[in-house]
């Protein structure tokens, strides 16, 4: 019984239960599971077009995804990488509206702006932690809105595009947009949505495999969340360490919203994230917060979202099911354990 | 009427009734946190109360109980928080991020399966939508003494009553519980559904008392925003709810502001009431205590 429980409680019960808590939505929905899956399966990964797309959702997870990881390792709840990637995906869109040059230029420039963006919004749930012992949970939770509300008004206001008729900046640039993914032999994805954003955002999901791993600050990041008492007496400074992860945490989401105006919108509004940066708590939980398996995990919530709208289309089931059904993922994957203690934590 | 005056009174009556929601979720935090359990899921809480109301609202045609429904749907998401914080000793944190997944999710599943529309229910019947004066309804007043009579009886609860302070002891020390032969759990379990229960008549507040429907994010952060009250209000109910109105005033404010301050446009004014409960937590440097055994599973 306890082994069952202990298997069942990992990620492959978690997948076990989305199919089965899928099947019990179509259900629900008054539509057969088989239909159901079918519709989702063939949006997602029937062809060439549902497979750009469900890359395209794997990406706009993958970043978010792998900032929560970070994070999570040092042992902070970053809850905020919705606010983080707008953020990313402001700094990169106000100044891409306006910035005229070679691709080479503009493109790095851009992304290292959302970035920025998102670091300093990572940051300053950081500063509020290390410098006043503000609970990071409510910070970044809180930021998430305050990021919507100051995106909101400057896309309606002073970043408004004068020829737009919506809220939204004005497009980039064609030479600040992501080059479209390479052609795979006859494969070619020029006509989809799909951008070497995908490549980018595994390189990153590399770099920080290799950083957690094998560098002396990977070892004190993951000592500050695994052990944070023992951390302190060895002479990590934790403060310093709280901001750092916290803002590069939100970095990585940034790149993420920046990865999003060059690659998918070319310019920015606030409908940027449908709710990526809540569904990557889901993701980064599922891939164990290894940033390896967080590509997995991103691909797998790829699937879901991207075939969620064609099974909203094709088959009649609200898309919505999809998000119970990752909620439910998390609730399950709770019990396991995260955290070596909160009880050092700031008061939530 | 001058018109500083009748704006004064408007400002008074709307931060009351923008508290209402906020002090009935800051209460169940607190009966939450003092027993041990941090209710990040207070969100996703509010939201199925919300949802629920205006769905048995419509089923019936009774907003009344479509208010104990809201009060109903709420306990039992308390209920999944509290079985999993206690028997599964899952980590309170992540488990009530997916309450709340679930809950906006189950939502706007729910608006399209049951009222066939995304995005917004139908209008229902509100409740008591008199004007007892003409700032505030029946409805309205009778919530906030409700909520008054809320945090008087948690008071009194957690204090003056045998079972209260086991409750508070499970927040401190839950050892201790089980060493005077009861079983700390399932008070935290009990905790934890009444904190469900307060949250999802916050929820319901919103949906059938202020307006007539339910809308997808109506709750907006507000389960958050009484987290925060939580902490600023020092794990007590009469703190909490004076903090709750705190940010309720803000919330207030940005209506009462809103096209009055030409250079403060609307949308950067609907960051006041997060940007206070920022403030908040972090002035509150070194001056606070959780519970001993808050967050921490047993």
């Amino acid at each position: 019984m306890k082994v069952v429980l202990r298997v069942l409680a990992g990620p492959a019960g978690a997948l076990l239960l989305a199919f089965v808590l899928a099947a019990v939505a179509m259900l629900i929905a008054g539509v057969s599971p088989l239909d159901g899956f079918g519709a989702l399966f063939s949006g997602s990964l029937g062809g060439r077009r549902p497979i750009a797309e469900t890359l395209v959702q794997t990406t706009a997870l993958l970043f978010p995804a792998l900032g929560v990881s970070l994070a999570f390792r040092a042992g902070l709840f970053n809850i905020g990488a919705e606010g983080q990637l707008l953020m990313g995906g402001l700094f990169a869109g106000a100044v891409g509206a306006h910035f005229a040059g070679p691709g080479w230029l503009v493109i790095p420039v851009l992304l290292l702006l959302g970035m920025v963006g998102g670091g300093i919004w990572g940051g300053i749930a950081g500063w509020l932690r290390a410098r006043f012992n503000a609970s990071e949970i409510i910070s970044t939770l809180m930021l998430n809105f305050i990021a919507l509300s100051l995106a909101g008004y400057l896309v309606a206001g002073p970043l408004k595009s004068p020829l737009a008729s919506g809220a939204e900046t004005a497009p980039l640039l064609p030479s600040g947009w992501l080059p479209a993914f390479p052609t795979i032999g006859s494969l070619s994805f020029g006509d989809t949505r799909l951008t070497i954003s995908i490549l980018i955002a595994i390189a990153t999901a590399a770099v920080l495999s290799f950083i957690f791993t094998r560098t002396v600050f990977g070892y004190e990041l993951r000592a500050a969340g695994e052990a944070p008492e023992a951390a302190r007496r060895s002479g990590i400074n934790m403060p310093r360490m709280t901001l750092i992860a916290l803002a590069l945490s939100g970095a990585v989401a940034g790149l993420g919203g920046a990865a999003i105006v060059t690659g998918v919108l070319h310019r920015f509004n606030t409908a940027l994230s449908p709710g990526y940066g809540y569904t990557a708590i889901a993701v980064a939980l599922v891939g164990d917060l290894n940033p390896l398996w967080v590509c997995v995990a991103a691909f797998g919530f790829g699937i879901l979202e991207a075939g969620g709208l064609a099974m909203q289309a094709n088959a009649g089931v609200p898309k919505d099911a999809i998000h119970v059904i990752e909620g439910l993922i998390v609730l399950v994957l709770a019990a396991r354990r995260y955290f070596a203690t909160r009880a050092t934590g700031a008061p939530v | 009427m001058s018109t500083g005056v009748s704006l004064m009174l408007t400002l008074l009556f709307l931060t009351l009734i923008k508290s209402v929601p906020i002090v009935y979720a800051a209460l169940g935090g607190v009966i939450s946190e003092r027993a041990g359990v941090v209710n990040i899921g207070l969100e996703g809480m509010m939201t199925a109360g919300a949802f629920s109301a205006v769905v048995f609202t419509n089923l019936t045609g009774s907003p009344i109980i479509g208010l104990i429904a809201g009060l109903f749907f709420g306990a039992v998401l308390g209920f999944v928080l509290g079985f999993a914080a206690t028997f599964f000793k899952v980590d309170q944190i992540v488990a009530g991020v997916g309450i709340n997944l679930v809950a906006l999710g189950g939502a706007a599943y729910g608006l399209v399966l049951i009222f066939n529309q995304p995005g917004a229910s139908p209008q229902v019947t509100q409740l008591a939508p008199e004007q007892l004066l003409p700032q505030i309804t029946v409805a309205e007043t009778a919530m906030i003494v409700l909520g008054l009579l809320c945090a008087f009886g948690l008071s009194w609860f957690i204090y003056r009553t045998p079972w209260g302070l086991r409750i508070q002891a499970c927040g401190e020390n839950p050892r201790a519980v089980t060493d005077a032969g009861l079983n700390p759990l399932r008070l935290r379990l009990y905790a934890v559904v009444a904190s469900g229960a307060l949250a999802g008549l916050g929820g319901a507040f919103l949906s059938i008392c202020e307006v007539n429907l339910y809308s997808d994010g109506m709750t907006a952060g507000r389960g958050f925003i009484a987290l925060a009250a939580v902490i600023f209000g020092r794990w007590t109910p009469w703190g909490a709810t004076g903090a709750a109105v705190f940010f309720g005033f803000f919330e207030a404010l940005q209506y009462v502001l809103q096209g009055r301050i030409s250079w403060l446009p609307s949308d950067a004014m609907q960051a006041l009431p997060y940007l206070a409960a920022l403030f908040a937590i972090a002035g509150l440097v070194g001056r606070v205590r959780a519970p001993a055994a808050d967050g921490v599973p047993y």
